[in-house]
């Protein structure tokens, strides 16, 4: 009370006392207002490019030991993925091969893609037999992954020899650049290409270099919009049942 | 039984005297939950349970600002559970849990529980080698309970799979943080039902205590909210500096760093030590000692957690005597006294000697000592007092302070035992520390005894001009706009440019917090 007694009774200090609420509302608002800042920054995803370029990454198995031609099956009926070029960015690596599992050579072909019109050319097959592909696994059409999405091998009741996205049923073909074979989707799957290293098919190596083609469903690019890899030189190629 | 009164209640001077934070425990969790709660929502953008470890690096490293709201979040969660237990003792102390708080108190303890529950899983989100550790010892616990243990571990930890893991510890993290909005409504209203805990003064330290408007009581609006808000503003300043100092300065200690260690699959994991959180270190350390191993896991926590636990729950229908004294209370105050000990020391014996088994009879020294010397020293000194043997009017202070010269005597005694003569340089430390606190408390409690501390004379306040609060203000509000402007000219970019940010950031808050403090010194006369 005695306080509330002296502040009314007394002429009240204007000045000073807005003067010092005006600081004080200064000294506030400024840590309010680099507290927003920071925060409304931050929730805005960084939208700039992740990398600044295509990485070149060693396919390795889980175990970090390098993938070689040999450890792949020729139409091999498990779904096989690595990630790239940045997380959960699943892509297929396929060693393609006829009904009766022999490789099957896949050469460089032009392929259009029939939103735009436009064409790009497929890198074509890598390894010691160039039958060894790979494509973004991400559906063209509305983005589902595996196992939505798959390659059906020649033993397959249906789709043989083609990728078939369940989804909507989208279907592209591996042997000719991973174009569209039946809508909905617009556009090809982007192509990823290898170089392959070494001689022995039991010891050598794969790089993915880059993808061509369309670019990876909802990206902006094929750089942005998701988080970096563990790793910036190898990616792990996984097997899974599907 | 209270008087109808506009909520929120109007309170007494004395609150927001000097000294009078003792009241405002409760706030101060409130206000870094809050914080938590800010955080925790902005981090659940970015977090992917399917990348954990990745995820948790890129929001660090890429996103902007990602490195302080990490690791303010994380320190948020120590600060909460810290505060969470000094707000316990403070009650205990005082004897807060008695009539007609019941609910509050048992309340409390559930938030105490959530508390330490939502911080498990928060630390263990991260993915990182610390929190998988942390994650291997909780289903170490659930997965051993009897009949439901395996249940118990799919509900906490999924099914196996590294995805299913980080999707239930996120799902746990959120729930958990949600139920302790729902309580903590809960205890806030129970307490504006029950009005404060009144100073011993005014209750004439007799259970019910209930304060009373004696019609001097100054307006909630705005006496009350510029004090909270100077208070709220103290706590994230505190919250936001510490980490960011913490992250660039060089060599901070695993368990204190603020930053994820590495990722538990990665080669380097090895090489760090298996620690759980620091909050739960106690319950790890049990864990270690010899007959715990044969009980197992389960059994053990049951025992070494479940005990002290059980005995909060009833304290309230133990204790209904309804004097408030300390000296009234010689039993409640050396079970607490002892709770105290045990929870510090086992802590820093997890944190010196993580994982090394502890032989049954250095468990048995470590558990009867403390439960024979505090009560007896409490129990002495309480008669003495009462008895007008001992006349002293810092009497509860002595109490306290010899009971914590004894903690900190027993802790170094127990280090030299457990260390078995090997003095690593963490020993050393942990030796130096202890003996530091048990030469200030010791210093303290002779203190207050001998009369030589606090001096009787005390100093009146020297009057400040007004002009001066002037000069002070303006000397703050100019300092904050420089430090705005430094930091909204600061170039965005690595982590170690946005710990400067989170400093610049936090010192802003604190000066708020002094304005305010200027301010209400000047015109509410407080
Ligand atoms: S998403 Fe694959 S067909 Fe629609």
């Amino acid at each position: 009370m005695a306080g509330n007694e002296r502040e009314e009774q007394t002429p009240p200090d204007a000045s000073r006392r807005n003067f010092i609420k005006i600081m004080g509302i200064v000294a506030v608002g400024a840590g309010a207002l680099a507290f927003l800042r920071g925060g409304i920054q931050n929730i805005i995803p960084p939208s700039g490019p992740v990398l600044s370029g295509f990485p070149s990454m060693k396919l390795v198995d889980a175990t970090g030991k390098a993938i070689s031609t040999n450890s792949l099956q020729v139409n091999n009926p498990e779904i096989v993925t690595f990630d790239y070029p940045l997380l959960n960015e699943p892509n297929f690596l396929l060693r393609l091969g006829d009904s009766n599992n022999k490789d099957v050579a896949i050469n460089p072909v032009s392929v259009t893609i029939p939103l735009t019109g436009g064409k790009f050319t497929s890198p074509g097959g890598a390894g010691p037999y160039k039958s060894i592909v790979a494509s973004s696994a991400i559906c063209q059409h509305l983005g589902c992954i595996p196992p939505e999405i798959r390659y059906h091998t020649f033993t397959s009741a249906s789709f043989d020899g083609k990728i078939h996205c369940d989804c909507h049923g989208s279907t592209y073909d591996p042997f000719e650049g991973f174009k569209v074979v039946t809508g909905p989707t617009q556009r090809p799957l982007p192509n990823v290409i290898l170089s392959h290293e070494g001689s022995d098919p039991d010891s050598d190596e794969y790089y993915v270099k880059s993808l061509v083609g369309p670019v990876i469903y909802s990206h902006t690019s094929d750089l942005s919009g998701g988080n970096p890899l563990p790793s910036t030189t190898e990616t792990t190629v996984t097997q899974t049942t599907g | 039984m209270n008087e109808p009164q506009p909520i929120p209640r109007k309170v007494p001077d004395y609150m927001r005297k000097a000294g009078g934070f003792m009241f405002w425990t409760g706030a101060m969790v409130s206000a870094v939950f809050l914080y938590e709660v800010v955080t925790g929502l902005i981090l659940l953008f970015y977090y992917e349970p399917s990348n954990a470890y990745n995820s948790t690096e890129a929001f660090l490293n890429t996103v902007p600002y990602g490195s302080i709201i990490l690791t303010t979040h994380l320190y948020g969660a120590y600060a909460m559970i810290v505060l969470v237990y000094i707000h316990l003792l403070r009650n205990l102390f005082v004897g807060a849990y008695k009539k007609p708080r019941e609910m509050q108190w048992l309340s409390g303890i559930l938030l105490l529980l959530l508390t330490i529950g939502v911080g498990f899983f928060g630390y263990s989100m991260s993915g990182d080698v610390l929190s998988s550790d942390a994650t291997d010892v909780g289903r170490g616990i659930a997965g051993a309970t009897p009949v439901i243990g395996q249940y118990l571990t799919a509900l906490f930890f999924g099914s196996g799979t590294q995805l299913s893991l980080f999707h239930r510890l996120l799902a746990w993290h959120v729930v958990l943080a949600a139920l302790i909005g729902i309580v903590f409504l809960a205890h806030f209203f129970l307490a504006e039902y029950n009005t404060i805990m009144p100073s011993g003064k005014d209750s004439g330290e007799r259970a019910p205590a209930i304060d009373h408007d004696d019609g001097t009581y100054k307006q909630w609006y705005p006496y009350n909210l510029m004090y909270m808000l100077q208070i709220v503003l103290y706590t994230l300043g505190i919250i936001v500096v510490v980490p960011s100092i913490l992250a660039v300065v060089p060599n901070v200690p695993a368990l204190f760093s603020p930053f994820p260690q590495v990722s538990a699959t990665s080669p380097l994991a090895m090489s760090v030590p298996a620690y759980p959180p620091w909050f739960l270190l106690f319950i790890y350390k049990e864990l270690d000692f010899q007959f715990a191993q044969g009980l197992g896991p389960f059994y053990a926590t049951v025992f070494f957690a479940g005990l002290p636990l059980a005995y909060l729950v009833l304290l309230p229908y133990i204790d209904t005597k309804a004097s408030l004294k300390l000296v009234d209370r010689p039993i409640t105050v050396s079970f607490a006294v002892i709770g105290v000990i045990y929870l510090a020391i086992l802590s820093a014996w997890g944190a010196l000697e993580p994982g090394i088994a502890i032989a049954n009879t250095v468990v048995v020294l470590f558990y009867l000592v403390p439960l024979f010397v505090v009560p007896a020293i409490v129990i002495t000194l309480s008669n003495a007092i009462k008895t007008g043997r001992l006349k002293n009017p810092y009497a509860g202070g002595i109490v306290l302070s010899a009971a914590f010269s004894g903690v900190t005597a027993f802790g170094l005694g127990m280090i030299v035992v457990s260390a078995k003569g090997n003095y690593t340089p963490g020993v050393i430390a942990g030796l130096s520390i202890v003996g530091l606190l048990f030469a200030i408390s010791l210093l303290f409690a002779v203190g207050l005894f001998t009369g030589m501390y606090p001096p009787s004379v005390r100093k009146e306040p020297v009057p400040v001009s007004k002009n001066t609060y002037v000069a002070y203000s303006s000397v703050l509000g100019i300092v904050s706009i420089v430090i705005l402007f430094e930091m909204l000219s600061m170039p965005f970019g690595n982590v170690y440019d946005q710990s400067l940010y989170g400093i610049g950031l936090g010192f802003l808050f604190i000066i708020g917090g002094v304005m305010i403090r200027l301010y209400r010194g000047q015109f509410y006369n407080e």
